[in-house]
């Protein structure tokens, strides 16, 4: 009887639990939805406690990947020469790794010829772990704040820009791309300086596909141009290539062009990325941005006349 | 013990989530922990199942890229569904385990893309085919999961559940023969 008293108990108290429960969750994604560029606490400490998990596994996972990538290499290699068959699988291991340190290497020189190129301070990451959900793309990278990465500092990889940092923990940051719809961004077609084709470059519903916005329609705009940076947003430094225009929707003098672009960067298949160390410059305040807007120094002479 | 096979699968999962996209992409369309929290339901807990619901979820919307507390909405809303049909419905057979599978992953897709859309959020997969894919690798992957769980359940939680769904007392008939005779 008294058993049965206790379960009826646990059925009155649970729709109670399951409104607090769900009130809390909708408060969290409420918040989290109108203060987008903040990075809250738990996604910094749980990003910070998964690095111990995500890191060795993916290790272990690329080595498994390439252990068995160079075991069909073998087989391959095996039917054109079977004298060195036996020779290959003693050192099976050892061109495992060799191989893996070789596309490392290539990875990591094309890296530093852009760094070699940019202004700015280039730290190189490699990705421990991509969006636990099917619904999104970011991923999240093995530096953090205490290798001086910092929230919106650019990524980019050899090819051109891949995103931003969206929420830094101590030991990784996650990046968000720029195919994401909401991840807007400065661009101009052709050269920086030379060209006054300026827009707005967003994601699509399509992941290989950018969509540049608010072109005017009379700007002289062609398939195959390259779309850069312009520095604009105050996030993102002026002249990394973006990508190349696949697809022009002809505006008018009124309408502006709808303009398609295909990214640069491989951002599916990267592995390895850099990380701008890269400080906007500072913007001027919104007061002293208008016209009409009251400077200090007058505040302070109206004060002292009124006294 | 059964509690704690549930905690320890639960960590496991989100573990798994965490870190097999990287490893082999399509992983993506398996949801670990919405399986753990389907089979924690199943348990008639509804208590712990919605606990453990909003646990994983923010867990795994902790490294997303989505709002946070979105996973955690859909997934507490599910183990409260699912103990609740549980707790009228018997499904211990694995048979009618597999819809329940499927039709909390549905519900779950629709719930966190529904509320992505409440909030004003674009989710970057396109509905139907990431709905489907999901569909298709969770169901599978939870009826793999609920059957090696369900080979580790004890004696003691089979009885219990036994005794949940108690067969009915059936009275012995009479004999009308026998009724009718004298002794």
């Amino acid at each position: 009887m008294a058993v049965e008293r206790t379960q009826k108990e646990v059925w009155k108290l649970t729709p109670w639990l399951l409104i607090i429960l769900l009130l809390g969750n909708f408060i969290l994604m409420a918040y989290d939805a109108r203060t987008q560029n903040k990075q809250r606490v738990i996604r910094v400490w749980t990003q910070a406690a998964a690095h111990f998990i995500q890191s060795p596994i993916t290790s272990a996972g690329t080595a498994i990947t390439g252990f068995f990538e160079s075991v069909a290499n073998l087989r391959s290699a095996q039917s054109e020469n079977d004298i060195l068959k036996q020779k290959v699988q003693e050192l099976e291991v050892k061109v495992q790794e060799s191989q893996e340190l070789t596309q490392e290497n290539k990875r990591l020189r094309k890296l530093l010829e852009l760094k070699q190129q940019s202004d700015y301070e280039v730290k190189t990451a490699q990705i421990i772990g991509r969006d636990t959900s099917a619904w999104f793309d970011s991923a999240i990278i093995d530096l953090g704040s205490l290798d001086g990465v910092k929230l919106n500092m650019p990524i980019v990889v050899n090819g051109g820009l891949v995103g931003r940092v969206t929420a830094v923990s101590p030991l990784t940051a996650q990046i968000d791309l720029i195919t994401r719809d909401k991840s807007g961004l400065g661009a101009v077609v052709g050269e920086l300086g030379e060209s006054n084709a300026l827009g707005i470059v967003n994601g699509t519903s399509k992941k290989d596909t950018l969509e540049m916005k608010y072109v005017p329609g009379y700007m002289d705009v062609k398939k195959g141009e390259t779309i850069y940076t312009t520095g604009q947003d105050g996030i993102y430094p002026p002249g990394l290539k973006l990508g190349e225009i696949t697809e022009v929707r002809t505006g008018s003098a009124t309408v502006p062009h709808q303009i398609f672009i295909q990214p640069s960067a491989k951002i599916n298949s990267m592995q390895e990325v850099a990380v701008l160390i890269y400080t906007p410059p500072p913007r001027p305040k919104y007061e002293e941005a208008l016209p009409n807007a009251v400077k200090d120094e007058e505040k302070v002479d109206s004060k002292a006349d009124k006294k | 013990m059964e509690q704690v096979k549930i905690t320890v699968a639960l960590i496991i999962a989100v573990v798994l989530q965490w870190t097999l996209r990287n490893v082999f992409p399509p992983f993506a369309f398996v949801d670990f922990p919405l399986i753990i929290v389907v089979y924690a339901a199943l348990q008639r807990n509804s208590i712990k199942a919605i606990f453990f619901g909003t646990i994983a979820g923010i867990a795994v919307d902790a490294l997303s890229g989505g709002l946070l507390g979105a996973n955690g909405f859909s997934k507490t809303l599910i183990a409260y569904v699912v103990s609740e049909i549980a707790r009228r419905v018997y499904l211990d057979n694995l048979l009618l385990r597999i819809p329940v599978i499927a039709g909390a992953c549905l519900l779950d897709d629709l719930v966190y893309y529904g509320m992505h859309k409440l909030l004003g959020q674009e989710l970057v997969s396109p509905l139907f085919v990431t709905m489907s894919y999901t569909l298709i690798g969770t169901t599978i992957a939870g009826t793999i999961i609920v059957l090696f769980l369900d080979s580790f359940s004890s004696e003691s939680l089979k009885r219990q559940k036994r005794d949940f769904f108690a067969p009915r007392r059936q009275t012995r008939r009479r004999n009308p023969i026998r009724l009718g005779k004298k002794s």
